[in-house]
């Protein structure tokens, strides 16, 4: 049994906390060593690696495939850019804002779309992250329409890339470690077997569409977030962090990452992101490239690249050491 | 708004529909017998534009050049879908829905990228062949005989492919397919052949709305885009996987558009989602579908 216990240790906690501590003092002390074009890219990431885990939540953890999340995206970074812009409550405020306006968007969205399966479930995110887009566009007296809602006030602190970088990579690690927690508790698990099985789950007594709906209102919630982050991040917001081609972009990066695992997105949006910007530094034909590796992924990766190293990787390395004993 | 205005958007509004139907009734038999939701579709359609545009420039001393294109544009989309669903969507089947979709966006990405890198970014017109062209009174009303044209060919093509559903041994088949396939696979049907029929069928479909659609408006890169879109909202509206709902379907979206442009210009995209979102709330299976 201590044996057991010991190998468990040695094998997954230590290497993972490990891993996952090196990297995060990484995170924290790579302004030191690299320039700011890079920290802004690294904190891009970082935004995109939130979202992803949260349409994660819903797509990955309870197998709602969505198509709109890019909507919910926007309703966030819209809130906190429009009050930072039109009001002087504090900046703290406005950030709390952002993800608890997403939250309630994706309630009644939620409501709506819970109640339907599959494909229908699908198009009905999609509409409705389309007419989110529309009211963006449109509504040009308040959101600014196609020219976006810009130059709005920052506070002081985060002026500076650095610090930006840090306040975004303290917000994402706590979203995460939140959203770690909800994966792993009992919650979590019944919207794991709910994707499983979603009949059996409700012979077994789960209220299958209110558990969908708290999962749909969870991920808005983070999703909103990102884009909260993103807005003080980049200044400014626009129509089409609602479009449907950025709920795509999330669903791609929760796709190269690998659907089945936590950190899967955090992989994808750290490693589209930077292909994004070194194939586009070669080529005006970045999209294409992009179709090739998506078309690749459905064909031969299907479970992302944290799924190829788990499947086909650790094993290998198992395998080494075996023969080496 | 006077009589001649309110049939002016009428008959714009219908010749757009019209467009949007042949285009939308494809995506409606894919979905119908394939169970996917190609959104590639749209970038067919696109592809069927630029051939339109390629074939009638390139051969302009030929004497009614267009209507070889649009004998050829359509057979062209049509093999370029028969690769596609042989090469990579035959794979996926099997696969859950998200797969379909990431895939068929990797389509749009690959084959709006191509068709950059073959026409360009820039803007291309074609001229509205004779003898289409010109205009014609109707009730004392002058309109573009073209926009009649297109009306034509549309519910042209609606009634032959109802013809050929209901009436041809091909029809049959398609429709056996489409209802049970293990059953029809097992009576010796060859299921896969007629997938690859029926996508090819449905290429064809939108490859023929693009050659159709360059003379009334413009060929340009990210019309596929918008396109797929009013695709989504007509498919629903109708009934996923039914004709007559994707004709009827594409009259309403064409009429709202056309009336809402005039009527409320700011709220005209979002009438489009609306109804879609109406229709998938009380009811999810369409106008013309059934219920599951």
């Amino acid at each position: 049994m201590r044996e057991i216990i010991q190998e468990f240790f040695k094998k997954t906690l230590t290497l993972r906390l490990f891993w996952l501590s090196t990297a995060v003092i990484l995170l924290f002390i790579l302004p030191l060593f690299i320039s700011t074009a890079y920290i802004s890219l690294i904190s891009e990431m970082l935004i995109m690696a939130l979202a992803g885990c949260a349409l994660n939540l819903m797509m990955g953890y309870t197998g709602m495939v969505s198509f709109g999340p890019a909507g919910l995206y926007a309703v966030g970074a819209y809130t906190t850019a429009l009050l930072l812009k039109k009001t002087g409550i504090p900046f703290a405020a406005t950030m709390v804002a952002g993800p608890i306006m997403a939250g309630l968007v994706g309630a009644v969205v939620g409501w709506f779309c819970v109640r339907r399966t599959a494909v229908y479930f699908a198009l009905l995110t999609l509409a409705f992250a389309q007419i989110i887009w529309t009211i963006f566009f449109e509504w040009y007296d308040f959101t600014g329409g196609d020219d976006g809602t810009v130059g709005f006030r920052k506070p002081e602190l985060l002026l500076s890339i650095n610090s930006s970088y840090y306040f975004i990579l303290l917000i994402v690690i706590i979203c995460l470690i939140l959203l770690w927690i909800i994966v792993n508790s009992p919650f979590g698990k019944t919207l794991q077997a709910i994707r499983e099985n979603p009949v059996r789950t409700e012979f077994i007594g789960v209220n299958v569409k209110r558990y969908q709906l708290y999962a749909f209102i969870i991920s808005s919630l983070f999703l909103g977030a990102a884009g909260s982050l993103f807005a003080v991040f980049s200044g400014s917001v626009f129509p089409d962090y609602a479009h449907w081609i950025k709920s795509t972009d999330m669903i791609v990066i929760c796709l190269l990452g690998g659907m089945y695992n936590f950190l899967g997105p955090v992989i994808g949006s750290a490693v589209y992101i930077f292909l994004s910007k070194l194939i586009s530094g070669y080529t005006m034909y970045w999209m294409l490239f992009l179709g090739i590796i998506v078309v690749f992924l459905v064909l031969f990766m299907r479970n992302g690249i944290a799924g190829f190293i788990s499947h086909k990787i650790a094993p290998l390395i198992q395998e080494n050491k075996e023969t080496e004993k | 708004m006077d009589i001649e205005a309110i049939m002016g958007q009428v008959l714009s509004g219908l010749s757009v529909g019209m467009v949007l139907f042949l285009i939308a009734s494809g995506l409606s038999v894919i979905f119908g017998t394939l169970k996917i939701l190609n959104l590639a579709h749209g970038t067919i359609y696109m592809i069927g534009g630029f051939l339109c545009y390629w074939i009638t420039s390139t051969f302009a001393h030929i004497p009614a050049i267009f209507w070889l294109a649009l004998i050829l544009g359509p057979i062209a989309t049509a093999l370029l879908g028969g690769l596609i669903e042989i090469f990579l969507l035959r794979r996926i089947y099997a696969e859950e829905m998200l797969y379909q979709y990431i895939l068929t966006f990797g389509l749009i990405l690959i084959l709006g990228e191509l068709c950059k890198l073959i026409w360009g970014v820039g803007y291309h017109t074609v001229s509205v062949p004779w003898p289409v062209d010109g205009k014609m009174s109707i009730f004392g009303m002058i309109y573009p005989v073209y926009n009649i044209f297109l009306i034509c060919c549309g519910v042209a093509v609606f009634i032959g492919l109802m013809a050929v559903m209901r009436f041809t041994g091909l029809g049959r088949i398609i429709r056996a397919v489409t209802f049970n396939r293990e059953m029809a696979n097992a009576l010796g049907i060859n299921v896969p052949m007629v997938y690859t029929g029926v996508f090819m069928l449905g290429c064809w479909l939108a490859g023929l709305a693009g050659t159709l659609m360059p003379p009334m408006s413009v060929v340009a890169l990210g019309t596929d885009m918008a396109v797929i879109i009013d695709c989504f909202i007509i498919v629903v509206i109708g009934g996923m996987g039914s004709l007559s709902g994707a004709f009827i379907g594409a009259i309403i979206l064409g009429l709202v558009n056309a009336f809402g442009i005039s009527l409320l210009p700011k709220l005209t995209i979002a009438f489009g989602f609306l109804l879609m979102i109406i229709i998938l709330i009380i009811r999810h299976w369409g106008l013309l579908g059934k219920p599951e």
